[in-house]
């Protein structure tokens, strides 16, 4: 049983449903804002501490810096040990945009598979699949090291990027999966019918339908592989070769003299280009899914 | 009735597997052409669970019965890394509560208040644009040492948080400092980071057909019953995810842990989560063998409960895909 | 700047090879000797942050120009993060060239074989001239010299002349560790009374460093040279039992440290007096601003009359990797960065007081750094032999120290309880 053909085309709403939305508009907004403060109040303080001078941090706990200076923006550009702000950034991004790429294609790969196609031993991967969402990284993060280490491949990008290219990261992969068993079979079954193998179905009508899964994943991914620490700690000696985590932490040392107010400006400053990229994805979200284009 | 009202349909366990009784030749060779496509398209995927999680997670196995310090090879000693877990070691108790109590109830309160945000968020898209940045804003912070100033700054004594309760007459006084308060404000800045969770769900929400939400309407249905029957069962594959996940990911809670406290899992152990006793025991202690044992104790909890949530997911998950 | 970075970047395109190789060679790197045209890289690994980095980039400078044909090429990490990078290098193969070492990490990277052997340098590419006997000695370990200590600090204890006027009270004028618990109870209490959000001190027996004065005071260090357990659990207890007095009230309350955390209550000006490593004093000053310029430096408590329980700790050691394939230029560096007078000019006393006494001399040292030396000089009858170099797992013995010591502060643990823990924590790590 299809759903039937109810498009409707224009709204012809009554006159006391337009107040009423009206009112309701008003609420909506009144409502978001309020949550809007109190989320946003953190980060807004985060962002008047990058005028605070370094030795403010241990006393002035409030929002207005005491002695507001533009001293922190200073000390960030002028990078550290030697290498220039724009190339962590630099960095990160050329990580980030590699794991965006390879996980998309991986993990878009790997989810047909798993949601569309019947084949052999597909229940005991899925299951494989799904356990290693459960594995705490650290404990494979040591073998894993040993054996880049062995090829070679420490202090160079491989051992970061690699991995996403090879959908080791299950969430995608079931993000996906779970996107895809939620279409309909209905397009898959008249391309068929059209004579389309796998591939055609998956590039042709899967892909476009799925498009929400995909811009959300990318999102992540981007945004994960950005603020990724762990992994660029591990395999990356050069200060050159740095992201901008592991290089936000050189501002900060136990031993020697630390310098907050460095560190929550570069903080801020790594924020912004990710906000932007998530400002710009995010409206593919609102286009939402054609389902419409799923009639009899 | 309705010729789209939403059923509740019961969907074969596992990903689209039919009962097969019989196959005739042509079917034999349709597996064999689906088995071969299968495998093309998950080429990749096996390639790296082979190789990058395969293999290491059996070293680690193996290493949970050897006293490794990554300097001298590892020394096997059969169970007792087990053993001393569970009768002689009191931060792991310790450890394994926390983390219990933050799961159990800081799971809920994420998932519900991402899910709210969502609905609020996908009643109307004009303006939402501003409002979905701001909402996910706080994730985008990562696990940088700022998210650990900032936090701790909020819960200081007359912080943000202590004046504001104290206004209505709750004098609680800092957070941090106060033993029994750490872990809600740990379970507080997961919530605070709710942007990814709220934007699959708003993913989620925008995948429903809006068909659906007529036809339902044209048959009087209020707001709520529309939730009921429309939205929550359309959802219900991404609500399944997200629970699966944030489940999952709060056992693995490491990252904040570990600025907050600075690496410490401090005051008293009251930060010092499952991952980030592990993470201690393993690279600070130089006890790989031991962190590797609770590692495996982790990973076998979570699959205990990712098996009982996928056992239930048929009474309550409804797959579109499923439909036939 | 830019023809340093210019610099490294040229030589960077090494590295990955440079680490490949690193990890592939085989036996010890023994050197065919060192050829001063053979054109050489090295690398170098420091743990500091972006201040000391530009030092390090001023020293290189100056190495250079002495040895145009060795290349270094140098990184760096907070202090955690460069310890979780060795470890993980140690396991995988291919320890950089030259690095800070940190005492409490010696014995185990040299008993399993990871650093080489400086012995057979010393007197050659690295000159003993300025280093005494004793300094020499503290890298000793497992029949070889490990580690060449560049700079030394001694326990003392600071306090905030500028505080005690504000709140009325006089300094700790010495005197033992009762006395001490004394004097922080009425310092607390008429700092408080005056309304000051002041306390005298905090629980000084969260320390461990105190826990071996008052051993050493006995005669007893902490470990024997094999690493045995040298105390009973009836030392320990004792030991914290003498905080009790003052953890109720007079001592800087856990939750309030926290709340500082990563600062403590004396580099936010809400304790008086704490003892520490002398050559924290410049951390501290830089915490408290601007309004503090400066610090009283005495010695601790004393626990037993005439005892020589003080003792000079590295604060900073420098070690080769045995897998080095240029030993002798290796050395020459560690030479370089400890001994000579260009360092000491370039570092002051950024890394500590230097050990070497050249460099000590070219060293210009600030109002604060002056106060150290004298106060090292002022306790040499106080001062002892070094204990044995720290049992491996040692860093985590002083955690759980302090964390117990933590717990203790807040009240969720016994002093009974806290001695079972530690003892079954040293059992598990020592064995």
């Amino acid at each position: 049983m299809t759903a039937t053909a109810l498009v409707t085309t224009g709204k012809p709403a009554p006159r006391k449903k337009m107040t009423r939305k009206k009112w309701q508009t008003v609420v909506w907004f009144v409502a978001l804002i309020a949550i809007t403060l109190v989320v946003i109040y953190p980060l807004v303080w985060l962002f008047a501490s990058t005028f605070k001078p370094n030795s403010e941090f241990g006393q002035n706990q409030g929002l207005i810096p005491l002695e507001p200076t533009l001293q922190n923006y200073a000390t960030i550009m002028e990078g550290i040990g030697g290498v220039p702000m724009w190339r962590f950034f630099m960095n990160s991004l050329i990580l980030a945009v590699a794991a965006v790429v390879g996980t998309l294609f991986s993990s878009s790969l790997a989810a047909y598979a798993f949601a569309r196609v019947k084949f052999k031993g597909l229940g005991i991967f899925f299951s494989a699949m799904i356990g290693t969402l459960l594995l705490p990284v650290h404990v494979v993060i040591i073998p894993q090291y040993i054996w880049f280490n062995k090829l070679g491949l420490v202090d160079t990008f491989v051992p970061l990027i690699l991995p996403k290219f090879l959908a080791t990261e299950a969430f995608f992969v079931f993000l996906m999966v779970q996107f895809i068993r939620n279409l309909p079979r209905d397009m898959d079954e008249a391309a068929r019918i059209d004579g389309a193998g796998h591939g055609r179905i998956f590039w042709s009508v899967i892909l476009p339908l799925i498009k929400p899964s995909l811009i959300t994943g990318a999102i992540f991914a981007f945004i994960w592989t950005w603020n990724d620490f762990l992994a660029p700690l591990l395999y990356l000696n050069s200060p050159e070769n740095y992201p901008l985590p592991i290089a936000l932490n050189l501002y900060n040392d136990q031993t020697s003299t630390s310098d907050y107010g460095a560190t929550v400006t570069a903080s801020f400053v790594a924020l912004i280009p990710i906000l932007l990229f998530f400002i710009v994805f995010q409206r593919f979200l609102v286009n939402g899914v054609a389902t419409q284009g799923l009639k009899g | 009735m309705s010729t789209t009202e939403t059923r509740r349909v019961v969907t074969a366990q596992g990903p689209g597997r039919p009962a097969r009784p019989k196959a005739t030749p042509a079917q034999r060779r349709r597996t064999l052409r689906e088995t071969r496509a299968g495998y093309t398209f998950l080429l990749p995927w096996m390639i790296g669970f082979l190789g990058l999680t395969v293999g290491p997670m059996a070293y680690s196995l193996y290493l949970s019965f050897t006293s490794y310090n990554l300097f001298a090879p590892p020394k096997w000693v059969g169970f007792e890394n087990y053993i001393r877990l569970f009768t002689d070691d009191p931060v792991f108790v310790q450890s394994a509560t926390i983390t219990l109590v933050y799961v159990v109830v800081g799971t809920p309160i994420k998932l519900a208040a991402a899910l709210a945000v969502a609905l609020l968020l996908n009643y109307r898209d004009r303006g939402a644009a501003f409002f979905r940045s701001a909402f996910y804003a706080p994730s985008l912070i990562g696990a940088s040492v700022s998210v650990a100033i900032v936090w701790r700054a909020m819960f200081n004594t007359d912080g943000p948080v202590d004046s504001a309760l104290s206004s209505v007459g709750i004098n609680l006084g800092g957070w941090i400092g106060n033993v029994d308060l750490v872990v809600p404000m740990m379970i507080l800045l997961a919530v605070w980071q709710f942007g990814a969770t709220m934007v699959i769900f708003l993913a989620g929400l925008k995948q429903v057909p809006k068909e659906l939400y007529e036809a339902a309407e044209m048959d009087g249905a209020g707001a709520l019953r529309r939730f009921k029957t429309v939205t929550m069962p359309m959802l219900s594959p991404v609500v399944f995810f997200n629970l699966l996940l944030e489940l999952v990911g709060a056992f693995q809670v490491f990252a904040s842990a570990y600025i907050i406290s600075n690496g410490t899992g401090g005051p008293a152990g009251m930060t010092n989560f499952i991952t980030l006793y592990l993470y201690k025991r393993g690279f600070s202690d130089s006890q790989m063998g031991y962190a590797s044992a609770i590692g495996w104790i982790v990973m076998i909890v979570v699959a205990v409960i990712a098996v009982i949530l996928f056992r239930t997911q048929k009474s309550w998950v409804h797959y579109s895909g499923d439909d036939r | 700047m830019l023809r340093t970075t210019k610099f490294l970047a040229a030589t960077a395109v090494t590295v990955a090879g440079g680490l490949a190789l690193a990890g592939c060679s085989t036996g010890g790197g023994a050197g065919d000797g060192y050829d001063p045209e053979e054109e050489i890289t090295l690398n170098f690994a420091f743990w500091g942050n972006d201040e000391r980095a530009q030092l390090y980039d001023q020293a290189f400078e100056a190495f250079q120009e002495e040895h145009p044909n060795i290349t270094i090429n140098s990184s760096f990490l907070d202090f955690p993060g460069f310890w979780q990078k060795r470890q993980t290098e140690a396991a995988g193969g291919g320890l950089p060239d030259v690095m800070q070492f940190d005492y409490s990490y010696l014995r185990q990277y040299a008993e399993n074989g990871l650093l080489l052997d400086l012995e057979p340098y010393l007197g050659e590419e690295i000159s003993t001239d300025s280093l005494s006997d004793q300094i020499l000695d503290i890298g000793r370990v497992a029949d070889g010299n490990f580690g060449i200590t560049t700079s030394t600090n001694a326990w003392g204890l600071f306090s905030n002349p500028k505080l005690l006027e504000t709140v009325g009270v006089e300094d700790f004028a010495g005197g033992t560790a009762d006395d001490y618990n004394q004097w922080i109870i009425d310092a607390t209490k008429t700092a408080q009374d005056g309304g000051h959000e002041v306390w005298g001190a905090s629980d000084w027996t969260g320390r461990i460093q105190l826990f071996e004065l008052q051993q050493r005071a006995k005669g007893e260090d902490l470990f024997t040279e094999d690493g045995e357990p040298n105390f009973t659990e009836e030392d320990l207890r004792a030991f914290w039992e003498q905080g009790s007095e003052i953890r109720e009230e007079a001592a800087f309350p856990a939750a309030k440290a926290e709340e500082v955390f990563p600062l403590g209550g004396f580099d936010t000006a809400q304790v008086l007096s704490e003892g520490t490593w002398d050559n924290f004093g410049a951390g501290y000053l830089a915490n408290l601003g601007e309004e503090y310029t400066e610090l009283t430096l005495q010695a601790p408590p004393v626990f037993e009359e005439g005892a020589q329980d003080l003792y000079l700790k590295p604060s900073m050691l420098h070690s080769v990797a045995a897998t080095t394939d240029h030993p002798e230029a290796a050395a020459m560096l560690v030479d370089f960065l400890v001994n000579s007078e260009e360092s000491g000019e370039i570092f002051g006393t950024n890394r500590g007081l230097p050990a070497s006494t050249t460099a000590l001399e070219a060293a210009e040292l600030d109002e604060l750094s002056q106060q150290i030396k004298d106060y090292e000089e002022s306790i040499a009858d106080r001062l002892g032999d070094a204990p044995p170099v720290p049992v491996v797992g040692y860093g985590t013995l002083e955690e759980k120290f302090r964390q117990i010591g933590q717990e203790l502060g807040y009240g969720t643990i016994t002093v009974d309880a806290a001695v079972e823990q530690f003892f079954s924590e040293m059992d598990a790590t020592l064995n």
